[in-house]
């Protein structure tokens, strides 16, 4: 009988307290973060109009859900489509529209590490809230990173289903890259303005990062560079002589073509034996979720076999 | 004379003033969102007033908290650009002589990319890092550039302009070699060098505005000694000046204004050469007049340069650096062709 009771009683409690939140008002909890500047920053809730400062925290926001809810980008925000057609608040120069900004009256600005902190501050004076999202520089980090930014936009749970998928395309990558004992000697031409000394990525970048990852040795290991992003001349690549060229600047019009036409260049192995290979640059140097997209299209690009 | 006939009449500190205060209304007036200048009256009779209309709040906002504040850095920045630069012309007695020539600038730039190469604390201080060190740094440079070109107790202006020359070329090679080496910093300090307020607020301008008072002050008042020195130093001597210390004073005040401008404003060129010229061919090279009309001339020039930069790619801006060069030089070159006191200088 008492134990009939006191189930009832739990049970009756239990309906209760499982009532009580939707029973008052749906009133959002604030959110309190430390961002990577270090400063304190409170929302009421979730962000509802939103103006993105760097490409990579568009491109965050769209993969989490919270595309609806951004209202102004920089203007290197290019990535996925339907950014395109939101209003414009400067990035060039290094420089932005803070009248715009005001305008668009958000309740968030989500500014990177392009930002300078003097932006930080002229738009804290403003009484804006800014969050400064740091760069990560790892997979785990940038996982982070979205599920940072989905607490500040309510999408922890697309963040979350985002981020298990996110994390089984880089283990399917690494279970057919891990066994591999071949690894080329990857050179990847970040920018080729002079092109007697192009740039290319060194340690401590995400590109770095993603070569080895994908089954290569970057070039600046065997140099001995260790500046993150060097300016070499071809005596350096032709001492090291690279598998397989990258070319990330091939968005500005370098090609296999004219690599292989400066002066020099056609002794390199690459070159002769025709592995050089445009790529897309976006997929590696913005630090969002479209790493992924860019670690599998450079282990297809170094181990095609793997992935017949 | 180019001027037009009516406005040769009118004083031409009247005729400077107005242009200003013309000039501060445009700078307030147009931006790039759209305010009615009703609305933008309003929200200053009403901030003056103390109480806004709530449905100007996001106006007033943009109006009191950027408009006003970059029209007064813009206006401060401008007044002792031209200001120093027309000391300059006249402590060197040469017109190619800019507020940048004995290293103010390539100083300033060298302290700033240092400054920018640290990571700072977010921070009132970690914030004033960058304009601290540029101006630190600015004042630096032209003390060593003094004590290099000193000989025994005079210091010839030429030694001057030739130790200024090449510790710029020094700092400038420093500069470049930090800006190559730091991997993130690149953007932030190319925009700097080009030049342009980088942090919005009032903060920037309660910073220069000690340094300004005290080195345009000076400035303003060195007319008598500037116009003596034109005839030489030793006639200036002979007529009771006491050419060293007017020389090191003038020098002083020049660099102190300007490196206080710079610290905050970046490298703004080509203000502090033109500025002093034209006024100089429109109303000629009196320096008791000159410098005070360098001070309202510099102020208008580069807020109608920074109008410029402001509209021309909307919503985007130029940093008013390329601006005051790129609309200042043919300006500048209308004005010399049309001028009839070819003997001006």
């Amino acid at each position: 009988m008492s134990r009939k009771l006191i189930l009832a009683l739990v049970a009756f409690v239990l309906t209760l307290a499982a009532c009580a939140p939707a029973a008052s008002a749906p009133q959002p909890a604030a959110i309190n973060l430390t961002d990577g500047l270090g400063r304190e920053v409170t929302l009421g809730g979730p962000a509802r109009r939103i103006v993105s400062l760097a490409p990579s925290n568009t491109e965050i926001l769209f993969a989490i859900g919270a595309g609806p809810q951004v209202v102004g980008r920089d203007e290197f925000s290019d990535y996925p489509a339907e950014a395109a057609s939101l209003p414009v608040v400067g990035g060039s120069f290094g420089g932005y529209n803070l009248e715009q900004i005001v305008e668009l009256e958000p309740d968030l600005v989500l500014a990177a590490e392009i930002n300078t902190p003097e932006q930080v501050k002229s738009l804290e004076d403003l009484g804006l809230t800014v969050y400064y999202l740091k760069n990560p520089t790892t997979f785990e980090e940038m996982y982070a990173n979205l599920q940072l930014v989905a607490v500040l936009t309510g999408r922890e749970a697309e963040a979350q289903v985002l981020v298990e998928s996110l994390r089984a395309r880089v283990k399917a990558v690494d279970e057919k890259i891990l066994p591999l004992s071949y690894a080329p000697v990857v050179f990847y031409e970040i920018d080729a303005t002079n092109p007697n000394k192009p740039y290319t990525a060194g340690p401590g970048t995400f590109i770095d990062l993603l070569i080895g990852r994908a089954g290569g040795v970057n070039f600046t290991s065997l140099a001995g560079i260790t500046d993150p992003y060097p300016q070499v001349g071809l005596e350096q690549v032709l001492v090291v002589d690279p598998q397989i060229i990258v070319l990330g600047d091939s968005m500005w019009g370098v090609t296999a073509e004219s690599l292989s036409s400066r002066p020099g260049w056609d002794g390199l192995t690459a070159v002769k034996e025709g592995s050089i290979f445009p790529f897309d640059d976006n997929l590696v140097s913005r630090p969002g979720p479209r790493l992924v997209d860019g670690l599998e299209q450079l282990a297809r690009l170094l181990h095609p076999e793997q992935f017949e | 004379m180019p001027l037009p006939n009516p406005m040769r009449r009118l004083s031409p500190f009247t005729l400077s003033a107005f242009f200003l205060l013309l000039a501060a209304v445009l700078s307030i007036a147009v931006g790039s969102v759209f305010i009615a200048p009703g609305d933008v009256l309003r929200v200053i009779v009403g901030a003056l007033a103390g109480s806004i209309p709530p449905e100007l709040e996001k106006h007033a906002l943009i109006v009191l908290s950027l408009r006003l504040p970059r029209t007064v850095l813009m206006a401060l920045t401008g007044a002792a650009l031209g200001s120093s630069g027309a000391a300059y012309q006249g402590l060197f007695r040469n017109p190619l002589a800019d507020p940048y020539l004995i290293g103010v600038a390539s100083g300033a730039g060298l302290g700033a990319v240092i400054a920018m190469s640290i990571q700072w604390p977010y921070s009132f201080w970690g914030l004033m890092a960058v304009p601290f060190s540029a101006f630190l740094a600015a004042m630096l440079t032209v003390f060593s550039v003094y004590l290099l070109a000193r000989v025994g107790r005079t210091v010839p202006t030429t030694n001057l302009i030739l130790a200024g020359v090449a510790f710029s070329s020094f700092a400038t090679a420093l500069t470049s070699y930090l800006m190559l080496r730091s991997t993130g910093e690149v953007r932030r300090a190319l925009g700097w060098i080009m030049g342009g307020s980088t942090q919005a607020g009032w903060d920037a301008v309660l910073g220069i505005l000690p340094y300004l008072v005290i080195g345009v002050g000076v400035l303003v008042f060195s007319g008598h000694a500037l116009n003596l020195l034109q005839f030489g130093n030793e006639q200036a001597q002979q007529l009771g000046l006491p050419v060293s210390r007017a020389k090191t004073v003038i020098l002083v005040a020049a660099s102190l204004s300007t490196a206080a401008a710079v610290a905050f404003s970046g490298i703004i060129g080509f203000v502090g050469l033109i500025v002093p010229h034209i006024l100089r061919m429109w109303w000629g090279a009196d320096y008791r007049r000159l410098l005070a009309l360098s001070l309202l001339g510099g102020a208008t020039f580069l807020l109608v340069a920074d109008v410029l930069s402001r509209i021309v790619i909307a919503p985007q801006e130029l940093p008013v650096g390329i601006v005051t060069a790129l609309a200042g030089a043919p300006f500048f070159l209308w004005v010399l062709k049309r001028a009839k006191n070819q003997g001006y200088w």
